[in-house]
């Protein structure tokens, strides 16, 4: 029998209430798991994204286009190991306008290189290369509408009015997290040869390669001074940087959600400390015959914050229990689907699980210290008089 | 009936476990009114700059103005469609618009850029946009290089203050001359300069985003649609204004209110509990007090509702606290992305009777939930237990 | 009466010299003893009698090392209880006092042999040998069979036994007892007490009791009495 048995034992006393408080201080945890789980979706992509690949656009606004030839320009620039282009398309398939996916442009021989984090099996490579029409198509996606390869598909186009005809010739996955799995790529040739004269031989934007992270600055650096006499200037970055102020654009909702999680945090403290506190008041009586026998105040507070830790550990786990599952396969699914884009892999990481935890043993013992202070600061004579 | 009195006096006598209850169900309240304060706010900062009897013209397919690209020679076309009102001197009364976002600089950081909504528009933009007027400085000069802002976005960006510089282009530079205030709408969060002037910096010649006309009345909004997309070779679609504006908060508002739905459920679930824990402590210690109300005479039901007004009183604490402290929301600025225009927008907490009055109902309720069975467990007790001790 | 030994040349166990407590309500001071003069020798079994309000149960306090005096010396093994503080006082309990309670107090969600183990968990016995001399205590009170039950499965009487077990299980100099049959029926009443002039008896234990039963008071070897924060 020790400090853990007896606390353990404690939480007998009033089971209904001890049910209860776990219950509410899961309930508190697993709000807390998901909301951290979505900020964590959103971070994910910035984390996981590439310091050693850069982003190109134009100075002003992404909006507008380059000159093609800039690709070749930035080719030749001292530390560049690899170019490729974009161009966003905008489509939507028919019907279905309000669900949004992306669609892109882009050189596919020249872009799966760029990205070697896509995978697509090689002879669905041969015959997308091969194929003027072909498209590459993310897993998701291709979950998404029930498309195989093979399949013939036709996109309404927002930006580039008319109905293009694609054929999906390959589906890719990414090896890494922060590629999402839910966007169109197809051949930058065949868009270009489809418009009219003067809005051709226009791109969006130039990804390139460089050795190592150390050098993108630089390298970026490089690539906007040779643009900048120009008409057209540029602006270049690391793609981790790019993502990073894109962040910054939903800060306040990042911001908000991180208050929101406190608030979360603070509730399930009242909760449990509420619960801690009741049991302490009456246990007055007792409390003064374990000082009688010889148990000191601190031992008294230690009771109190075993039992507090006892039922936040419990609380903590069973939040985390059920959310794993709920938020895996049930919320996780719908977000991957409805909010795509924003949210390409939304998972529990094992991350936020140990900070759940660590937050409920923590939070328990904190919200302990003013009914351990108050069982420490009991007069032995008085406590033994009161009934109850 | 058992005098309200005994209720709030038991409240008052156990003081520490009372506002812990009711501090955990003022943050559901206060989250809950400050949610709905913020999509209030949304529909009516995106849903505000459209006006009953206008229709907005896009390029078909665009399903933003952000995407939509209109060649100027359309404007008089559209000008003259059946259904557009004239006024006094015959004028038809509409606006073409060329809509870009541009990057600029934070202030207080170190170059860190976001995205700002930049309209060109025409030289009677103030007298057509009739709800939007000038509230610092003055307009900007025709033809010049000159620019307004909207009033959210003074002093969010560098160069958004009267008197400041900031760069369209390499080489060419404007100057903020005036601040307008648009009614809340999403306007306040634009940059407006001259259409010309933003065609020459964005490379844009001779194309507009959308073209904006006043009708005669709403019913002539058919019509006016029917002209509009007949001509397939045109390539046009017609909304009514204020539709198009509602689309334009869908996506923001489904994602705010879905976040917050889910949050406030999970909260709500644990403050319930906490008042549930609550009630029936007090059911417990007061044993040999319901004992001896019953010896005395009143009835089961009558405790039943007494300790169930105590679980509503103790809610209402707590529901009033958190709406009132909810009110401080008004104060606080809301900027974030907005998902179709790609730039930064700016929203407010806008209050209403009707949230407050709803927030402060939800918190009755849940005294409600939380008090119903130890309630029930009240009412059990019998007038024996007066006499145990 | 002299003491039950035999021998009137025992040591003093106990020794209270003008002895003084007071009580503050508001800015009155309530003198509850004054003036106390006492010596309990080592072995006695005392019985402090005297109507409510007569400070037999502060006296007792005093003993105990619950409380200290207002004024006036307090030796106990030699000791000046008065000198102490709390926690040093806390910790002369765990080793020198054994307490019985008229309601038994205790912990419900405890097993007997768990409740009996308490107080040596203050020691720095191993957890095995714990466990084993919890049980020796519980044979000595006759209730080794009911080791694992709960005290909402036993009797009033067996209740305060296993008290008694857990008072003992130390090995203290000195049992405390206030009021040990005031909850109990004259059956289990008068075993307890048996129980107790065996600890005395046999064990060689010193027990201060209070109490209002006659027939308890009959059982101890000296009776005093109390009126008034006076020995009378």
């Amino acid at each position: 029998m020790n400090l853990a048995t007896i606390a353990i034992k404690n939480t007998r006393r009033n089971l209904f209430r001890t049910v209860l408080t776990i219950f509410g201080v899961a309930v508190a945890m697993l709000a807390f798991l998901l909301l951290r789980t979505v900020l964590s979706a959103w971070l994910v992509g910035v984390e996981y994204s590439a310091k050693d690949r850069l982003a190109t656009r134009h100075k002003i606004t992404f909006i507008m286009t380059l000159p093609k030839r800039y690709v070749e320009d930035v080719r030749q620039v001292p530390g560049v190991t690899a170019v490729t282009w974009f161009n966003w398309f905008g489509g939507k398939l028919p019907g279905k306008e309000d669900q949004f996916f992306g669609t892109m442009a882009v050189d596919i021989k020249s872009f799966l290189d760029v990205y070697d984090e896509i995978y697509v099996p090689p002879e669905q490579k041969a015959n997308v290369l091969a194929d003027r029409r072909g498209a590459i198509v993310g897993a998701s996606l291709a979950r998404q509408f029930g498309w195989k390869v093979g399949d013939h598909i036709t996109l309404d186009g927002t930006i580039f009015p008319g109905q293009w005809e694609f054929n999906v010739d390959g589906i890719y996955t990414a090896t890494k997290k922060s590629i999402d799995q839910s966007s169109l790529y197809f051949h930058w040739d065949y868009l270009n040869e489809s418009l009219p004269e003067i809005q051709r031989e226009q791109v969006g934007w130039i990804a390139s390669k460089v050795p190592d992270a150390g050098q993108a600055a630089t390298v970026a650096k490089r690539i906007d001074t040779l643009f900048e006499p120009r008409d057209i200037q540029t602006l270049s970055m690391s793609e981790r940087a790019m993502n990073t102020s894109f962040l910054g654009m939903i800060s306040t909702l990042l911001d908000a959600m991180q208050i929101v999680s406190f608030v979360i945090l603070l509730i399930m403290m009242l909760i449990l400390g509420n619960t801690i506190a009741m049991g302490v008041r009456e246990r007055t009586h007792e409390y003064g015959v374990l000082r009688a026998i010889g148990f000191m105040p601190k031992h008294l507070s230690a009771f109190v914050v075993a039992e507090a830790t006892v039922l936040g550990l419990l609380g903590g786990a069973l939040g985390v229990a059920i959310g794993i599952p709920l938020i895996n396969q049930g919320v996780g699914r719908f977000m991957e689907e409805s909010f795509t884009g924003l949210f390409p892999y939304f998972r529990v990481l094992e991350r936020d699980v140990f900070i759940v935890m660590g937050l409920s043993v923590g939070l328990a013992v904190i919200a302990a210290i003013i009914p351990a202070y108050n069982a420490s600061k009991l007069h032995v004579v008085d406590a033994l008089r009161k009934f109850g | 009936m058992i005098p309200v009195a005994y209720n709030i006096r038991s409240l008052a006598v156990r003081k520490a476990t009372t506002i812990a209850t009711a501090t955990g169900i003022a943050l559901v309240v206060a989250v809950l009114a400050s949610s709905q304060m913020l999509s209030n706010g949304i529909r009516n900062t995106l849903g505000k700059a459209g006006q009953p009897g206008r229709a907005i013209v896009l390029r078909k397919g665009a399903d933003t103005e952000m995407s939509s690209n209109l060649e100027n020679r359309m404007l008089n076309l559209i000008l003259a469609a059946p259904g557009v009102k004239r006024d006094s001197s015959g004028q038809p009364r509409g606006v073409g618009e060329l809509l870009v976002v541009l990057a600029l600089e934070k202030p207080g950081t170190s170059g860190q850029m976001s995205n700002v909504a930049l309209r060109g528009v025409s030289d009677n933009v103030f007298q057509f946009r009739d709800q939007v007027k000038i509230v610092a400085g003055r307009p900007a000069k025709p033809g010049s290089h000159e620019v307004v802002i909207g009033q959210r976005l003074r002093g969010q960006f560098k160069g958004l203050d009267i008197g400041q510089k900031f760069e369209l282009k390499k080489n060419l530079n404007v100057e903020t001359v005036g601040v307008f205030a648009g009614n809340g709408s999403s306007s306040e969060s634009e940059v407006w300069g001259d259409v010309d002037l933003v065609r020459s910096a964005f490379g844009r010649d001779a194309m507009l985003s959308s073209v904006i006309v006043e009708l005669e009345s709403p019913a002539k909004f058919d019509a006016f649609k029917v002209a509009m997309e007949r001509d397939k070779q045109l390539g046009l679609q017609a909304f009514p204004e204020i539709q198009y504006y509602e689309q334009q908060s869908e996506g923001t508002a489904k994602l705010v209110t879905w976040l917050t739905g889910v949050v406030v459920f999970f909260f709500s679930v644990g403050a319930i509990i906490g008042a549930t824990i609550t009630m029936y402590a007090a059911v417990a210690h007061r044993k040999r007090e319901i004992g001896t109300l019953r010896a005395l005479g009143f009835s089961r039901t009558t405790i039943l509702f007494s300790f169930l007004l105590e679980a509503v009183l103790l809610a209402l604490l707590g529901g009033v606290t958190g709406a009132l402290a909810s009110l401080g929301m008004g104060f606080v600025k809301f900027s974030m992305m907005n998902m179709t225009s790609w730039s930064e927008i700016s929203f407010s907490f806008d209050p209403t009777p009707g949230i407050l009055a709803s927030a402060v109902l939800l918190g009755g309720m849940m005294g409600v939930l939380g008090g119903v069975f130890p309630a029930f467990r009240a009412s059990r007790v019998s007038a024996v237990e007066a006499m145990r001790d | 009466m002299s003491d039950a030994s035999g021998t009137s040349s025992a040591p003093a166990l106990i020794r209270l010299m003008k002895v003084g407590k007071s009580y503050f309500r508001g800015r009155e001071p309530i003198e509850v003893l004054t003036d106390l003069d006492l010596e309990m020798p080592e072995g006695a079994f005392e019985a402090l009698m005297g109507p409510s309000g007569s400070g037999k149960s502060t006296l007792l306090n005093l003993i105990a090392g619950l409380d200290s005096p207002t004024s006036g010396t307090i030796l106990v093994s030699g000791q000046d209880l008065g000198r102490m503080s709390d926690a040093e006082r806390a910790k002369w309990r765990s080793q020198n006092v054994g307490f019985i309670f008229q309601t038994y107090n205790l912990l419900p969600v405890l097993t007997a042999v768990e409740n009996v183990e308490l107080p040596l968990l203050l020691t720095s016995v191993a957890s095995k040998e714990r466990r084993k001399r919890a049980l020796t205590a519980l044979r000595i009170v006759g209730l080794e069979d009911r080791a694992s039950h709960r005290p909402d499965q036993l009797s009033g009487g067996q209740q305060q036994r296993v008290a008694i077990a857990r008072a003992i299980v130390t090995d203290p100099k000195i049992i405390v007892a206030d009021e040990p049959t005031g909850d109990l029926d004259r059956v289990s009443a008068d075993a307890i007490l048996d129980l107790l002039v065996n600890l005395n008896q046999e064990l060689k234990k010193t027990i201060v009791m209070v109490t209002h039963d006659q027939r308890a008071a009959d059982r101890a070897t000296i009776v005093r009495r109390l009126d008034k924060g006076q020995l009378t």
